[in-house]
């Protein structure tokens, strides 16, 4: 079949570019191999211009690879199945990117791009390294292409060609006709992904990624040429690169968990979270070893060991998240491709590689004969790195027992599987003692030297500091022990040595380095790690859920045993409700705009007696609807930020008829509404309330109301009482008629009597009547002259121009005129009307007016600048018709309610500032040994 | 013996020692049955009964949700987990609890939703069909 409007070029030309790039990649590995094992010189460069060559042409097809799919989900080409599956007509501009790396061929994209970059950084910059290096970083950018590959040999598809085209993927009735392309819509990006942390977290986190395979491929290359010593310079660099950007995407991603997600929290120990740390920690721990290898000559097999299996494991991490193995254990979804077969290749083929290299030139790897001494830095430092490399194992191991179920099944299908109870408590048991090590470590290690000969006279200064930070790390613990809820004894431990490790190494910089902060690398990061133990203490010791109803612990409410699992609470609007900690919240609220819900809660601390104490703030947690405003898709937290705490909220639940347009149609069709006809003041009584309706309006408020030009609206005023009550609540229901949609009536509910009402069909045609039927009469008036019109006296006291009319938006080049009218009904009310004139483009329009509590409408038809004589006509609606006919339901569902969670998190901002400290260490120390190389 | 051949058998030693006490945080996936009979904690996927009601009435209690649950072995029960109700809840296609038995009903102490359809939508929207 010939299709109608199909872009086909931008799809074969990314698709010839994307075998372009795997096949420059081959190119490029081969070329540098050869160029790696020839000894010659010219030789050599022959080989390693034709691996530049074929690197470049691979960062060229890549880099035109990734602007073909960012055309064509910019152009929202939807006959390709990934534009179509991300993004949609309304999509903002902004989130094109988070759409592009939504998928896993967009993220493998991203990932590609950032080793492009960094393979052209090391062409300038690896000197005698760069074939070996390049011959690596060639060969992983020949696995990563082939997984957008798209090749089919047999029933065997090798890589997910990202330019698939929709009909090729999908078997739907619509492609039977040639101009499916112009019925369908694209599906747009969840609304979740739909936030700047989208935007920035992927790249941050690839770049993180894509670096790790510098040092490996240092790594690989001093192990292939017997060059056990030079790489350690340059491996150095990266790896501190790399910590540092890795480190950064990782805070990123626990940072958007806390903003942006309604997790509760930064880190939740899940599979995909500890498989992107695990590779941090290692990458970390060679850090540690390079340091030594190069100070020392001792550790460079450990050096080497460290780097292979970092890329190994950021290897097995892009297995894990990207096969779907980790379904059953992980709150984040992933997309799956059914790459696993590709997967599991790449990572065995690294491995391999790796394992064979490390084993085959253990012997040649030069280690010196002598032990390093017990009281030297670079034995304690060895120490810190093993610790640092059993963390790894012990949490990649428990986090790998998807996989290994997996392998038991393959020999024995009946396997059930196993699975951690709680890994949360698990993992916090376990790492514990590898953060009270480390914080010991990273204290001691600073006050000792490499390749220490004369412990003795060192000894005195080493344990004079020591006592130092012991008891500043004391100290400071009893402080920090008067907030902190610690409830057993290893927390204790865990306090004092971060404290110490920030004592030891704030006395390194005050007293050893003197001062100088770019020698203080190290000492940043460590004190870093301890600013980020005492924050993980506050948030995961003192962290309360307040939204605990204080009632419920009193044993008012039956049922609610446990009040540690009281993490909701039930805020009907504009009731205000006592919780947990001092609080008082009130929901305000809602508004919608877009597709998007938000909810003002305001919270008051109060004190013991009840009284206000001065503190108080709104919070606007939302939701977020689906397209069609049929479901919650999303609930987006918001957060109260202070110096010393957090307090965080977001919409645990609403109800049904919230979060489900179909339940709520049948709510609606299930309620008994009696219909009662009221004119403006009069009283309606029904079986249990009444009701005063006391006008009406032409620009009513609502808040599923967002008007529109060319709506006509109308709205009640109505205020309901209880029988025997005197209190009335506001309720205002509506309905509007939208050009080429319809009408609609929305109705307003009171959810304190359990009331709704709403307007009935027949006030709708009756409104599209009051329009259509309306008698005008013509009136030539001038500036100052009254006129009788029906009983009624109009008096036309000034032309205005200045124009305000709620349907009028002012343009530059408009002539607009207003005739602001006084009338007085023969009964004395009064009010006023300004009927418009306007003419915008040689064209002229009347904009009606009314007054509307008398039922007067007013046009301003025509005007005669020579005589400066105005035509005002004017219509009465009819008596009859300002009866208005509309719909009671008692016993109404109460929907004015929302179950909200409310956590308070002491110290979070340690979180972020021992963090960042503690990253900025790691860039502090990359930037130094930058600058040295260069000068 | 070198210092740090001393260390690295600790090290395994202690690995050993974690892996050992480590083993009581492990459990097994299990059915209603399977759980019934071992009474301990256990992981358990199954998928909601829809056809069933689901209970939760946050205004008499916000943390109370009740729902039927199609374990694997085909086998439905109430389960009873102390917690909001989930936006997408009745979305998902697959539950995964972590809890224990008692009596007839299963009380959940975790909850895991898979709802694969927020993330790919198998739908085709229809132009006209818009708005």
């Amino acid at each position: 079949m010939e299709y109608i409007g199909e872009h086909l070029l931008p799809g074969q030309l990314g698709h010839f570019f994307i075998v372009l790039s795997f096949v420059s990649a081959l190119l490029a590995g081969g070329a540098y191999f050869v160029a790696t094992q020839r000894r010659a010189q010219t030789d050599m460069e022959y080989w390693r211009n034709l691996g530049r060559f074929g690197f470049l042409l691979h960062g060229l097809s890549t880099l035109a690879v990734i602007g073909t799919l960012f055309y064509i989900l910019v152009r929202k080409y939807y006959e390709y199945q990934y534009a179509w599956s991300n993004v949609s007509d309304d999509l903002p501009f902004q989130y094109t990117f988070s759409a592009f790396w939504k998928e896993q061929q967009g993220s493998f994209l991203l990932w590609s791009f950032w080793h492009v970059v960094l393979g052209l950084v090391l062409i300038l910059r690896a000197g005698k390294w760069e074939s070996p290096v390049m011959a690596i970083l060639a060969l992983v950018e020949v696995f990563i292409g082939s997984m957008i590959l798209g090749l089919y040999f047999g029933d065997f598809r090798l890589g997910a060609n990202p330019f698939d085209l929709l009909r090729d993927t999908m078997d739907a009735p619509i492609f039977a006709r040639a101009d499916y392309l112009s019925q369908i819509t694209g599906n747009g990006l969840n609304p979740l992904l739909q936030n700047y942390w989208m935007t920035i977290h992927p790249p941050t986190l690839f770049l993180g990624f894509a670096s790790t395979v510098v040092p490996f491929a240092y790594a690989v290359a001093g192990l292939w040429l017997r060059d056990h010593k030079d790489w350690l310079k340059p491996a150095l660099t990266w790896s501190l690169f790399s910590g540092a950007i890795l480190g950064t995407g990782i805070l990123m991603g626990g940072a958007w968990a806390y903003e942006a997600l309604s997790f509760g929290g930064y880190w939740a120990w899940d599979p995909v979270e500890n498989t992107s740390l695990v590779p941090w920690i290692t990458l970390v721990a060679g850090i540690h070893t390079n340091l030594i290898a190069r100070s020392t000559g001792y550790s460079i097999r450990s050096t080497y060991g460290f780097y292979l299996i970092t890329f190994i494991l950021i290897l097995y991490s892009t297995y894990l998240t990207r096969s779907g193995i980790l379904g059953d254990t992980s709150a984040h979804a992933f997309t799956e491709m059914g790459l696993g077969f590709q997967l599991v290749l790449f990572i065995l083929v690294f491995l391999v590689l790796g394992a064979w290299l490390w084993f085959s030139r253990w012997r040649s790897i030069p280690d010196l004969e002598k032990e390093e001494a017990g009281a030297s830095r670079e034995f304690w430092m060895f120490i810190g790195a093993l610790v640092l490399f059993f963390s790894a194992v012990l949490i990649t191991g428990a986090t790998s027992l998807p996989v290994w179920n997996k392998l038991v099944q393959l020999v024995n299908p009946d396997y059930v599987g196993a699975a951690l109870k709680d890994p949360v408590e698990h993992h916090n048991r376990y790492q514990l003692w590898i953060a009270v090590f480390i914080g010991l470590l990273s204290g001691v290690g600073q006050w000792l030297r490499y390749k220490e000969q004369n412990e003795r006279v060192w000894a005195r200064t080493f344990i004079r500091h020591m006592a130092i930070a012991a008891v500043a790390a004391v100290a400071l613990s009893a402080l920090n022990a008067t907030w902190l809820n610690i409830h057993a004894w290893q927390y204790y431990a865990l306090l004092f040595t971060a404290m110490f490790t920030i004592s030891a190494n704030v006395d390194y910089i005050i007293t050893f380095i003197k001062g100088n902060l770019k020698q203080a690398s190290s000492a940043f990061s460590h004190i870093g790690f301890g600013i980020l133990v005492l924050g993980i203490l506050g948030t995961g010791l003192n962290k309360e859920w307040i939204s605990t109803n204080v009632f419920a612990m009193d044993g008012l409410i039956e049922g609610m045993g446990n009040d540690d699992l009281n993490k909701n609470i039930l805020l009907l609007k504009q009731a205000p409700m006592p919780m947990r900690g001092g609080f008082e919240a009130t929901y305000l609220n809602d508004t919608i705009v877009r597709q998007t819900r938000t909810f003002s809660v305001a919270f008051k601390k109060m004190d013991a007696a009840g009284a206000s104490r001065g503190e108080s703030f709104v919070l606007e947690p939302n939701v977020m609807y689906d397209r069609q405003f049929t479901k919650v898709v999303a609930s987006n937290p918001s957060t109260k930020h202070y110096l010393t705490h957090d307090i965080f909220t977001h919409v645990s639940s609403l109800p049904k008829a919230e979060l489900d347009q179909e339940f709520a149609r049948q709510q609606e069709d299930s309620l008994r509404f009696e219909t009662y006809e009221a004119a403006v003041g009069d009283t309606i009584f029904t079986k249990k309330h009444y009701l005063v309706l006391e006008g009406y309006t032409k620009q009513p408020v609502h808040p599923e109301y967002t008007p529109q030009k060319g709506d006509l609206a109308f709205g009640l005023r109505l205020r309901a009482y209880g029988l025997d009550d005197t209190v009335g609540y506001a309720a205002d229901p509506m309905l509007y008629i939208r050009p080429m949609e319809g009408g609609f009536t929305l109705p307003a509910q009171v959810g304190q009597l359990q009331m709704r009402v709403r307007l009935s069909e027949s006030s709708m045609t009756q409104l599209m009547a009051m329009e259509e039927d309306l008698n005008f009469t013509n009136f030539p008036m001038k500036e100052g002259e009254s006129v009788l019109f029906n009983g009624f006296e109009v008096r036309f006291s000034k032309a205005n121009r200045t124009v305000d009319h709620p349907s009028y938006l002012p343009e530059p080049q408009d002539i607009a005129l207003a005739a602001d009218l006084e009338i007085t009904a023969p009964d004395g009310r009064k009010a006023t009307a300004s009927p418009v004139y306007l003419i915008r483009e040689n064209q002229t329009f009347s904009l009606k007016d009314e007054a509307e509590s008398l039922g007067l409408h007013f046009r301003l038809e025509q005007i005669d600048p020579k005589t400066g004589t105005l035509t005002i006509s004017m219509a009465q609606a009819p008596e009859a018709q300002r009866r208005i006919p509309l719909e009671v339901a008692e016993n109404a569902p109460r929907s004015d309610y929302i179950v909200l969670e409310a956590i308070v998190f002491p110290g979070i901002n340690l979180v972020w500032a021992g963090s960042l400290i503690m990253l900025f260490g790691l860039a502090l120390g990359m930037w130094r040994r930058l600058v040295r190389k260069t000068s | 013996m070198k210092r740090t051949h001393i260390i690295a058998i600790a090290i395994v030693a202690v690995a050993v020692g974690i892996l050992i006490s480590a083993s009581k945080d492990v459990t097994t996936y299990a059915n209603f049955d399977q759980a019934m009979v071992s009474g301990d904690r256990v992981k358990l996927v199954g998928q909601l009964v829809k056809d069933q009601p689901v209970e939760y009435n946050p205004e008499k209690d916000p943390n109370y949700l009740a729902f039927y649950l199609r374990d694997n072995a085909g086998e439905v029960k109430r389960v009873i987990l102390r917690a909001g109700k989930p936006q997408d809840f009745e979305r998902s296609e697959q539950i995964v609890l972590t809890g224990q038995m008692n009596g007839e009903t299963f009380e959940a102490a975790d909850m895991l939703l898979k709802c694969p359809s927020k993330y790919k939508d198998q739908e085709i929207y229809v132009r006209s069909e818009k708005g």
